[in-house]
């Protein structure tokens, strides 16, 4: 089944890359949802990671450093009917394009943010990514790291998604599953996954992730009403710091508005009439545009 | 008849309504009119005007001198006077005559000591009183009136402040020394304060008590405006639209079919975003919607180049529009829609650099960086407007030629046409929208295949499934770094420049005016076209016979058309508004000719008429490289 999701381009990741696990649990999800090929997009930002949106069968837009928040916004806007993911590495999507990854919570656009967090920049060499630990000497780097890392979970929290998930590129059947669920909440998403990376990253290995991880169980992530999501951001928090990193949903909440509906209060027409859906023509000319209704301040 | 008009004042002290009065009085009597707003990036208190030019011709440029100024502050006075002609006229405030004209505390110092050494020089006192006298000498007509009198008489009772109605009185009195009837002066009120009934009420009664105070007072007939009639109706001209360049510009767009918009504000481009999201909704004649363009306020341009590319990705006519700053950050993007063949418009208004430079005035120093912005090479439009009309029209010509083309495109616009007033006749709604190949896409598409005409069938997302990379790639648009598939790509969107060159009509290449033989050429683009070509009857009156050629696509280069115009001059002049003459640099380079003599501004404001006439003559009279200075 997953295999039909496979598109013809060889995925070029170094052997034994956590990638692959990303990219089978993607497929297996995608082919679990029944999700309609042509309507789907994964945009993608540069680096080992971004290449994902070459070797799925379906839309991939590999867009630029950083950027792919922004191209899969301005898709998604324009054409609320497609399905978007985006698919960007911890330098990516925390460092370079760390903007745009608060200002799509703070918009709450329905879409997903898969950041393949392997703690270093992959494609150029092992430098230290955001995430990072303070005093991590991995093997790219000439000294230990002397930066704080930051929490992808924790800012995407206070950016505002209203899906926060963690998973491991390893544990692909649990990786799925997280993947099915951030696909089908309605909202921004963030999926953070502990990536492994071989080659570069000799710290954070599958065996420091045993030690260091645990999978949640009886966590409720679901915020019930608005009143509630202070409460559960202080119980995230406080998990967070513990010492060990939570796999699984994290927080979901559906009580925040959607930008699309967002909009639709503003302009009652984007609902059924977003741009994607708009005539613009008629018979080669123009529409027949009434000046005195839409241009009327300007005329004299 | 051709009259300008200064008026000025603070920042945010009704300059702007002012000035919008007394364009909106002088195009509903039936004239044409041109309004050039100059302000600091400041959004309350130093010295900002209008300088308006009406006549009965059609103009696209203001002219020295002027014939009448309106103070609402000594600054004003102070800056301007100078640019009075003997004869002319000045209207202000009695009550400010005790006051210094250059000690406010928000005069620039560099100005003060510029206009303090000009008035001791001309033995000036520094006060209102000063200047008055010396002006009466100097034959200008000094209209002092006590507008804070007659203001507080109608105010009387409210609770409205006297300057909040200083600017309508000023105007009233200069468009009753003209000799304008009430009615067109409340028609000015009533459509500037459309649905503010209050506001509609106060000012006409601050109107009707200056007409009142001046109806016994000597009617100035402005010799300029002698022996004209200013009163000519709609009939003569027509229905037409009364708007600044970015409004021009929101319109055209909204017309060519732009239905996503991105912007992060800046001046003097973020006013499109703002009008466009205010005409929110597209009517037809029968009242029904018919469209809807959708505006993201993005969190920097980066974004807003990204969101704009992805809105295109899904068929969507999308546009961004910004400045220099924000261009410079837009241009990774910018060649990731050159290398993906993305039809993306880019609306560009020019300001001064480098970095913020002058965030409220104007430049035309961006050329070369619209044209070469990016790493790599690729394809790219560039499209210059020279005045509002064009700006609306190649609003929807750049997204017919990104379509037909896949490439990117920029329309390049500056402040001058931003932030000037004008009208223009409403277009017919015959206008084209060409799409360009467009397909769905079906089993095995590939959005870069290689075809005969280097225009590979595009299909928008959502209807087949395609790849796109900023990497190069196959013709399925996976990455691919073969040498022949690279060759093959590149050579693909390489040679759409020349393609464009041959398919764009003449029309859009270049616009030449002027008589059919002439002696000397003189060479402009962008908003400086409006003063050249407004001088064409007065530099033909010298003897010489003079055209003008503007050029309007930048890139690519149209040498060809641009030669055939050269062969047949003596001598080739170009006018621009930069410190290196870059559309003379791209002559020189893509015609292989020398530019004989270049016109330059690059104080930060626009070439106005006389300035196109004294720098011409100069370089007449042998001068190879003449730097205008005109402007406050
Ligand atoms: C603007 C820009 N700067 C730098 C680069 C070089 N670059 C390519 S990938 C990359 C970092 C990749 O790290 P990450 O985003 O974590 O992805 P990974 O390779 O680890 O999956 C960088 C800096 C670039 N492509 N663009
Ligand atoms: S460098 Fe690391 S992240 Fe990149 S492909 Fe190799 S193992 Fe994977
Ligand atoms: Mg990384």
């Amino acid at each position: 089944m997953a295999a039909e999701w496979s598109s013809d381009v060889w995925p070029d990741w170094c052997p034994g890359c956590g990638n692959f696990g990303i990219l089978s649990a993607l497929k297996l999800a995608l082919s679990e949802l029944r999700i309609n090929k042509r309507e789907f997009v994964i945009v993608s930002g540069i680096g080992c990671s971004g290449k994902i949106a070459h070797f799925v069968r379906t839309n991939g837009v590999h867009t630029l450093h950083g950027r792919a928040i922004p191209f899969a916004s301005g898709i998604k806007v324009a054409n609320p009917e497609l399905k978007v993911v985006v698919h960007g590495g911890d330098g990516d999507l925390l460092g370079i394009g760390m903007g745009h990854f608060i200002a799509l919570g703070r918009r709450n656009i329905d879409i997903l943010v898969v950041i393949h967090n392997n703690g270093v920049y992959g494609l150029t060499k092992g430098q230290a990514s955001p995430t990072l630990g303070k005093g991590v000497k991995t093997k790219g780097l000439a000294f230990p790291n002397i930066t704080e890392p930051v929490n992808p979970i924790l800012l995407g929290m206070m950016s505002g998604y209203t899906f926060l998930a963690r998973g491991y590129a390893y544990s692909v059947e649990h990786l799925k599953d997280l993947l099915k669920a951030g696909l089908n909440h309605k909202g921004a998403g963030v999926l953070e996954v502990i990536q492994p990376c071989p080659t570069w990253n000799n710290v954070t290995t599958t065996e420091w992730v045993s030690n260091n991880t645990f999978y949640l169980k009886d966590w409720k992530p679901l915020v019930e009403k608005k009143e509630d999501l202070a409460q559960k951001m202080k119980e995230v928090l406080s998990m967070e710091y513990g010492d060990k990193r939570a796999l699984g949903i994290i927080l979901e909440d559906n009580t925040r508005e959607v930008y699309q509906e967002r909009v639709t209060k503003l302009n009652e027409i984007y609902d059924k009439y977003p741009p994607s859906k708009q005539k613009i023509e008629s018979n080669g000319r123009i529409l027949p545009i009434s000046f005195e209704k839409t241009f009327e301040k300007y005329l004299i | 008849m051709d009259l300008n008009i200064i008026i000025g004042g603070p920042q945010g002290g009704g300059v702007e309504t002012a000035g919008m009065l007394l364009i909106r009085a002088t195009a509903t009597a039936g004239l044409q009119v041109f309004g050039v707003r100059e302000y600091h990036s400041n959004i309350k208190g130093k010295h900002s005007y209008f300088h308006i030019r009406t006549s009965n011709k059609p103009i696209n440029s203001i002219k020295h001198p002027a014939d009448i100024l309106g103070g609402l502050d000594p600054e004003t006075l102070a800056t301007h006077f100078s640019e009075l002609r003997k004869g002319g006229v000045v209207v202000y405030d009695e009550a400010i005559e005790s006051k210094s004209l250059t000690r406010s505390p928000s005069i620039d110092p560099a100005k003060a000591k510029r206009l303090r050494s000009a008035l001791t020089e001309k033995g000036i006192k520094d006060t209102v009183e000063g200047l008055r006298e010396y002006l009466k000498g100097e034959g200008v007509s000094v209209y002092a009136i006590p507008f804070s009198k007659i203001i507080s008489n109608v105010l009387k009772g409210t609770n409205i402040q006297i300057e909040r109605t200083m600017n309508t009185a000023i105007t009233s009195a200069i468009l009753s020394i003209l000799g304008m009837k009430k009615d067109i002066v409340y028609d000015a009120i009533s459509s500037l304060f459309a649905g503010k009934a209050g506001i509609i009420e106060v000012n006409r009664k601050v109107a009707d008590a200056v007409y009142e105070e001046l109806s016994t007072a000597e009617k100035f007939q402005v010799e300029s405006a002698k022996g004209e009639d200013d009163k000519k109706g709609h009939e003569e001209v027509g229905k037409r639209l009364l708007l600044a360049g970015n409004d021009a510009v929101a319109i055209g767009k909204i017309l060519g079919g732009l239905r996503f918009q991105t912007y992060y504000p800046i001046t003097p481009a973020a006013d499109e975003s703002l009008v466009i999201e205010e005409i929110a909704k597209i009517f037809d004649n029968e009242g029904r919607i018919i469209g809807s363009p959708i505006v993201v306020q993005t969190e920097d341009e980066i974004s807003a180049v990204g969101m704009a590319i992805g809105g295109v990705l899904t068929g969507v006519r999308s546009a961004t529009s910004t400045s220099g700053p924000g261009f410079s950050l837009m241009v990774e993007g910018l060649g990731w829609a050159g290398i993906n063949e993305v039809p993306l418009v880019i609306t560009y208004y020019q300001r001064g650099g480098p970095s913020t430079g002058l965030p409220t005035r104007h430049s035309q120093s961006d050329l070369l960086f619209s044209i070469f912005a990016g790493h790599g090479e690729f394809a790219r439009i560039v499209i210059a407007s020279g005045d509002h009309r064009e700006a609306m029209e190649d609003a929807v010509k750049c997204f017919n030629y990104a379509e037909i083309f896949q490439v990117p495109v920029i329309h390049l616009l500056d402040k001058g046409l931003a932030n000037s007033v004008t009208t223009v006749p409403v277009p017919s709604i015959d206008i084209p929208i060409v799409r360009g190949k467009i397909v769905d896409g079906g089993e095995e598409y590939k959005r870069f295949k290689l075809t005969e005409d280097r225009i590979s069938p595009r299909a928008f997302l959502g209807r087949t499934i395609q790849w796109y990379t900023g990497d190069e790639h196959n013709e399925y648009g996976n990455i691919c770094e073969d040498p022949v598939v690279r060759e093959e790509m590149y050579r693909k969107r390489m040679e759409k420049r020349r393609m464009i060159l041959e398919e764009l009509p003449d029309w859009d290449k270049a616009r030449f005016y002027g008589p059919e033989k002439y002696d000397d050429l003189l060479l402009t683009w962008g908003t400086t076209k409006g003063a050249v070509v407004d001088a064409l009857p007065e530099l033909n009156a010298t003897g010489e016979r003079v055209s003008v050629l503007q050029v309007r696509l930048m890139e690519p280069f149209p040498a060809d058309y641009v030669s055939e115009f050269i062969a047949g001059s003596r001598r080739v002049v170009s006018i621009e508004a930069n410190y290196t003459g870059q559309l003379a640099w791209l002559i020189e380079r893509y015609c292989k000719i020398n530019v004989d003599g270049k016109v330059l501004k690059y104080n930060g404001r626009t070439i106005s008429e006389d300035e196109v006439l004294n720098g011409y003559r100069r370089i007449k009279e042998g001068e190879t490289s003449v730097v205008l200075t005109g402007g406050e």
